[in-house]
C-alpha cells in the first residue's frame, strides 16, 4: 500500500541527516503508518495512553535535568541521568515548534533495561503517538517503557 | 520487440522535452527581474535579482542571517522582520512561526522568495558578519568528550569580535549528512588574536556537526564559518562585581573574556564558578588558576557534583548552583553571567535571583 503524501513528507524529514545524524526511523524499514499503528495497539494493550506515558516521561525528564549531569533517583529502583547538548531541534511533523537538545538515560534496576529519550521524544509520544523506529537510539518500546515508568500505576 | 523499443524511445524523448520545458520555465517564469531590498529604513539598500529565497539572496550580498539548517526550512533560526513586500505567509512558514511572530511581520527568510521590492529589519550587528574560510591548525582533546579547535583564518584572514560572541561552523555533507549544516559555537580565543578562531566543542550523541568534528575533521582541513554573532558580552560598568557560572563547553566565552581582561588590564572583581561531574570532565584548570594569580580580583572556583574517591578531589563539591549558594553572600551589587545548558541556566538564575541579583543584571548564553 502506498504511503499517504502527508506521512511521506513526515518520513522524509525523519530520514538520517535531515534533522539529526541518525534520523528517527532507521534501521526500521517499516512504513511510518505501520510503526504508529503497531505502537498504538501496544499502548492500548498495556492499558495506558500516549498522554499518560508522556506525562510520566516529562516528570522524569524534569528531575533528571535538575540533576545537572548527576544520577538522580526517579522512583523505586529507577535512576535517570541528564546529558546536555547544544541547540534545538524541530518536530518532523512541522508546526510544533522546536525542542531543546539533550537526552535523559533512564535505568530500571529491576530489569537492567536502559532507555534514552529527549524533549522532542516526549512531544512525539504525546502529540503523535510516535515512539521512533526499532533500533534507533531513542526508540521507546512501549512495553519496556511502561515497565520503566511503572505504568499503568503500580500497586 | 520493435514496439517495446519504440515505446521506450518515445517515453525517453517525452521526458527530455518535459525536463527542458521545466528548465525554461524556471529561467523565465521564476525570473522576477530586478528587486530592491531596503534594510533598516535606508541603512543599506540592495539591488538584487529576484527569484531566490531571501536568505540566499542576502547571503549573496554578504549579509548572513543565522541558520543552522542551511536554508532547508527545519531550524527556524533565520527569521527576519519584513515590513513591506513580503506578501501572505506561505504554508511552510506557518509551521515555523508562532502566533505572535505571524502578527509581527516576522518571516522565515529561507522560505520567503524575493519576488518584488522588500523592506526588512535585521539587527545592526549582522552587518559585521562575514563568511570565512580557514584551516584547522590544531585539534586538542580537552576531556574525553570535549575538543578544542584552533582555526587559522584564510579569507578573510582576520576577524573582529567582542568577547562573548559566537560563530557558525559549517559541517559539510558527509556520510549520513546529505547537505551542509551550520552549528553555533562561542569563540573561545581572545579578540587580540585576529587571525585565529578557537572553538570548544562537546560531542553530542547523534549530532551532525559534532560527529563530523570528532570522527572526520583533521588538522590541515579547510573549514567554513561565519560570524560574529550574539549579544552575550560584559557590561560597560567597570566597577560592578561579576559572578560567572558555566559547565562543560560553556567555558568557551569565558575563556575568551578572561584572556581579554588580562590583556587589557580590566580589573573587575569576578568569581568564576565552573561545574563538572567528575575530575575527567574538568579542563583548562591550570591555565585558569594561573590567570587567577595574575588578575588580583579574579577568583576561579571549580566544583565537582559527582566526585569519587578515585578523583582525589579536594576542591568544592556539589552542584554548581549549590556551590554558588554557599559562596555568594549578597548579590545586590553584582551581575551574573551564565553559559551552559538550559537546565543549568534555569537553576543558576534562581540562585542568583535569591541572592538579590535583579533579572536585568543576569546575562546568559543558553545553549538551548
Amino acid at each position: 500500500m502506498k504511503q499517504s503524501p502527508a506521512y511521506r513528507r513526515v518520513a522524509e524529514r525523519m530520514a538520517p541527516g535531515v534533522l539529526c545524524r541518525d534520523g528517527f526511523l532507521a534501521p526500521d524499514r517499516r512504513r511510518l503508518e505501520e510503526i504508529l499503528e503497531t505502537d498504538n495497539s501496544a499502548v492500548v494493550g498495556l492499558g495506558t495512553t500516549h498522554q499518560a506515558i508522556a506525562a510520566r516521561l516529562q516528570a522524569v525528564y524534569d528531575q533528571a535535568r535538575a540533576g545537572l549531569g548527576r544520577h538522580v533517583e526517579v522512583g523505586e529502583g529507577r535512576s535517570a541521568l541528564w546529558r546536555e547538548a547544544m541547540g534545538r531541534i524541530p518536530c518532523p511533523w512541522g508546526g510544533c515548534g522546536t525542542f531543546a537538545k539533550g537526552e535523559v538515560e533512564l535505568t530500571n534496576a529491576a530489569t537492567g533495561e536502559t532507555l534514552r529519550f529527549t524533549a522532542l521524544g516526549i512531544h512525539l509520544v504525546e502529540a503523535h503517538g510516535f515512539y521512533q523506529g526499532r533500533g534507533s537510539r531513542y526508540r521507546l518500546e512501549p512495553a519496556a517503557l511502561a515497565r520503566a515508568l511503572g505504568l499503568p500505576e503500580e500497586g | 520487440m520493435g514496439t517495446i523499443l519504440l515505446a521506450t524511445l518515445v517515453t525517453a524523448a517525452t521526458a527530455g522535452v518535459l525536463a527542458a520545458l521545466l528548465v525554461l520555465a524556471e529561467r523565465t517564469l521564476a525570473n522576477y527581474g530586478p528587486c530592491t531590498i531596503d534594510i533598516n529604513q535606508g541603512a543599506r539598500t540592495l539591488e538584487v535579482q529576484g527569484g531566490k529565497p531571501l536568505l540566499a539572496t542576502l547571503m549573496e550580498q554578504q549579509i548572513f542571517i543565522p541558520s543552522a539548517c542551511g536554508g532547508r526550512g527545519t531550524c527556524a533560526y533565520c527569521k527576519v522582520k519584513v515590513t513591506a513586500g513580503g506578501g501572505p505567509l506561505i504554508p511552510t512558514e506557518l509551521t515555523l512561526l508562532d502566533d505572535e511572530e505571524q502578527k509581527s511581520d516576522v518571516r522565515v527568510s529561507c522560505q520567503l522568495k524575493v519576488r518584488n521590492d522588500l523592506a526588512i529589519e535585521i539587527p545592526d550587528e549582522l552587518f559585521r558578519v562575514r563568511q570565512f574560510t580557514g584551516v584547522v591548525e590544531r585539534i586538542r582533546d580537552l576531556t574525553h568528550d570535549i575538543k578544542e579547535l584552533r582555526i587559522r583564518l584564510v579569507e578573510p584572514d582576520t576577524i573582529d569580535f567582542t568577547p562573548g560572541q559566537y560563530v557558525q561552523l559549517e559541517a559539510p555533507a558527509y556520510g549520513p549528512n546529505p547537505e551542509p549544516v551550520y552549528r553555533a559555537y562561542s569563540i573561545a580565543s581572545p579578540p587580540s588574536d585576529r587571525s585565529h578562531v578557537e572553538l570548544i566543542i562537546r560531542l553530542a550523541p547523534g549530532g551532525i556537526c559534532t560527529t563530523w568534528v570528532f570522527t572526520i575533521l583533521k588538522e590541515g582541513d579547510e573549514v567554513r564559518l561565519n560570524g560574529p554573532y550574539g549579544e552575550f558580552r560584559l557590561s560597560d560598568d567597570p566597577a560592578r562585581e561579576m559572578v560567572w557560572i558555566a559547565g562543560g563547553s560553556g567555558m568557551a566565552p569565558f575563556w575568551s573574556i578572561v584572556r581579554h581582561m588580562r590583556e587589557q588590564g580590566i580589573d573587575r572583581p569576578c568569581t568564576y564558578f565552573f561545574g563538572a561531574v567528575a575530575r575527567r570532565d574538568l579542563f583548562l584548570i591550570d591555565e585558569l588558576e594561573q590567570l587567577a594569580s595574575e588578575l588580583p580580583r579574579f577568583r576561579f572556583v571549580p566544583a565537582l557534583s559527582g566526585a569519587t574517591e578515585g578523583d582525589g578531589w579536594t576542591g568544592e563539591k556539589g552542584l554548581i548552583t549549590e556551590v554558588v549558594d554557599r559562596h555568594l553572600a549578597d548579590g545586590a551589587d553584582a551581575e551574573g553571567y551564565l553559559c551552559g545548558s538550559g537546565g543549568m541556566i534555569d537553576a543558576a538564575v534562581k540562585v542568583l535571583a535569591a541572592k538579590g541579583i535583579p533579572e536585568e543584571r543576569i546575562h546568559y548564553d543558553k545553549f538551548t
